[in-house]
């Protein structure tokens, strides 16, 4: 795995850990792992390798997915990612409301700018 | 907060537009109170909005036996299953599989459809397949919070009675509660609606009546007096009886947009001097309903003709209505709502109720009836209609009683018509004892109907013809 990559990844875990701690604020942990595992259901439709995204009532990480790149290399991370981060912020939107939505955006800065909250049925 | 508009009759009203998205809403109900017909009616109006549903059927009705019933409904629809409308036997799998694969297969329905509404039906009948009361609960919160990240609508249909309401576990998760219950009334059975709960928006308070037609379910909002001060635009014209000495008693007429009480005992002309004032409003251009629970149309269109007013021509026109409902099928309730209905759409300015005495003795509970008649007094003050409300006084031959109930207070001007005995001879007197904010004429005057219509005649002199 390149450098490159794996400073991607470290990068995006550091925002994952920064989004479940603030939305786990609102959801509590019980809701925010279910709102985790719909969002990897709903990208692992396009990129399986989310499957590996590791959370529990502890956290997030995204050690397997590394370990898995290895094997992978060519794996559009950026994009795997800023879907699952874009489909998460727009769930919790849509459950939230916007405001507290948009507390939590603000907090993962340029990544998820531009995000469009639109829910599943628009 | 978003909605979800239910398209049932008056009950978004309630709700102040609607039940909030992603809600979970327990509708509780003895068996027949018309739970299963609420939520599919819900389902299948929002099915045409483009809402998807998942039905998950428990082990109550089977799904053959509910469709097969749904059919005759309005609102129903075989295009919309299986594509809209999805049922699926959760009940199946709590038997087969356990109750700890229901979750799991509840999970795999929501991936394969992505519905906006899952209902459980019924959701009381499950409790039983559980081991204990912990374990059901940890289901329910489970459940709650799986549908709740899936951006769900939920409702949990259960015969649950009202007592338990407070006590089980599913009502503490609860957003919504709808209570479903009937009622038998003097004459009546009746179904009754009422919100227990309800996250995120205000609603209407108390019982909502509700019945179960072919169109579906249609609710008519309790009618309430509002505690707030009514206000409202004082207009300053005056509406006449087109019979020249009674008006000049009145000052020209009533006030404008004010509620009239015309009592008197049986055969005394109530009747004849409300619709006396209907037709002068229509020769002047005014819509006007006469609203009877005494006398059936036909009956009043002849007494009209037999005194040589124009009511036919009036009728054509679409300047008069007469609509009869016989006080056997009254049912207050759901009428009041209908008149303010009748009122707003026709753009009524001349309104008679004959007589409310009918809708008296139509309600088991009195205090209801006062209710309802203050409510619908404010409203049709507020849109300024000149009403009339006849009341039978029981006694004749009476001193100037007016009314059985105290409805005086929501009443701005009292014509009184009675019976004197003069003579061996039975006349009529008419007095008018109040016109809110203007002047009248205290006198009492005889009067008599002939076939050339109403005459008020000279002044009753006699104080011994007040017996």
């Amino acid at each position: 795995m390149s450098e490159f990559k794996k400073e991607r990844i470290e990068h995006y875990e550091t925002l994952l850990k920064e989004i479940w701690t603030a939305s786990a604020k609102y959801l509590g942990m019980v809701s925010v792992n279910l709102l985790i595992e719909r969002v990897v259901w709903e990208v692992s439709l396009e990129y399986k390798e989310i499957e590996l995204l590791q959370y529990d009532q502890n956290g997030i990480s995204c050690a397997r997915i590394a370990a898995g790149l290895e094997e992978n290399p060519d794996l559009p991370v950026q994009d795997m990612f800023k879907k699952f981060i874009t489909r998460y912020v727009a769930i919790l939107a849509k459950l939230l409301g916007h405001e507290r939505a948009e507390e939590i955006k603000n907090k993962l800065k340029e990544e998820v700018a531009g995000v469009s909250f639109s829910c599943r049925e628009e | 907060m978003d909605k979800l508009i239910t398209g049932i009759k008056n009950f978004d009203y309630i709700l102040g537009g609607g039940i909030p998205v992603y809600s979970l809403n327990i509708v509780s109900g003895a068996p027949g109170s018309g739970k299963t017909i609420f939520v599919q009616n819900i389902i299948f109006n929002s099915a045409r909005s483009g809402l998807k549903s998942l039905y998950l059927t428990t082990i109550s009705e089977s799904q053959f036996k509910m469709v097969r019933h749904l059919q005759g409904f309005e609102f129903f629809s075989d295009d919309l299953l299986g594509d809209k409308v999805i049922y699926g036997d959760l009940g199946f799998v709590l038997r087969k599989q356990g109750t700890d694969k229901a979750l799991e297969y509840l999970t795999e329905m929501i991936k394969k459809h992505l519905p906006n509404i899952v209902v459980i039906d019924s959701f009381k009948a499950i409790r039983d397949l559980f081991p204990d009361e912990k374990t059901f609960k940890a289901f329910v919160f489970d459940l709650a919070a799986v549908l709740s990240i899936w951006e769900i609508t939920v409702f949990l249909v259960g015969e649950y009675e009202e007592q338990e309401l407070t006590l089980l576990s599913e009502f503490a998760i609860a957003d919504g509660i709808f209570h479903l219950y009937g009622q038998e009334e003097k004459r009546f059975q009746k179904r009754f609606i009422r919100i227990r709960k309800m996250r995120g928006t205000s609603f209407e308070q108390g019982e909502h009546l509700f019945q179960i037609s072919p169109v579906g379910i249609e609710v008519y909002p309790r009618m309430r007096p509002e505690g707030k001060e009514l206000r409202y635009e004082v207009k300053q014209g005056r509406k006449g009886f087109g019979i020249p000495d009674l008006d000049e008693m009145l000052s020209d007429g009533l006030s404008e947009g004010t509620i009239t009480l015309i009592s008197g005992g049986t055969g005394a002309g109530k009747t004849i001097f409300a619709l006396k004032f209907l037709l002068e409003g229509a020769e002047k251009g005014e819509k006007g309903i006469f609203l009877s629970f005494e006398e059936p149309a036909a009956q009043i269109l002849n007494t009209a003709r037999h005194l040589g007013w124009e009511i036919d021509r009036h009728l054509a026109e679409g300047r008069l209505d007469i609509k009869f409902i016989s006080p056997v099928e009254l049912d207050v309730d759901k009428h009041a709502f209908e008149i303010l209905d009748m009122i707003r759409e026709k753009k009524v300015e001349r309104f008679v109720i004959d007589s409310i005495s009918s809708f008296e003795n139509s309600v088991s509970d009195l205090q209801k009836y006062k209710d309802y008649l203050w409510a619908l007094g404010q409203q049709l003050r507020r849109r300024q209609i000149n009403t009339i409300f006849t009341a039978v006084n029981d006694d004749p031959f009476s001193s100037l009683i007016v009314s059985k109930t105290q409805i005086s207070l929501i009443i701005d001007n009292i014509i009184i018509l009675r019976y004197v005995e003069d003579n061996s001879h039975i006349k009529k007197v008419l007095g008018i004892m109040k016109t809110r904010g203007s002047y009248h004429n205290k006198d009492l005057r005889e009067y008599e109907i002939t076939p050339n219509g109403i005459s008020i005649l000279g002044k009753l002199d006699r104080a011994d013809m007040l017996r």
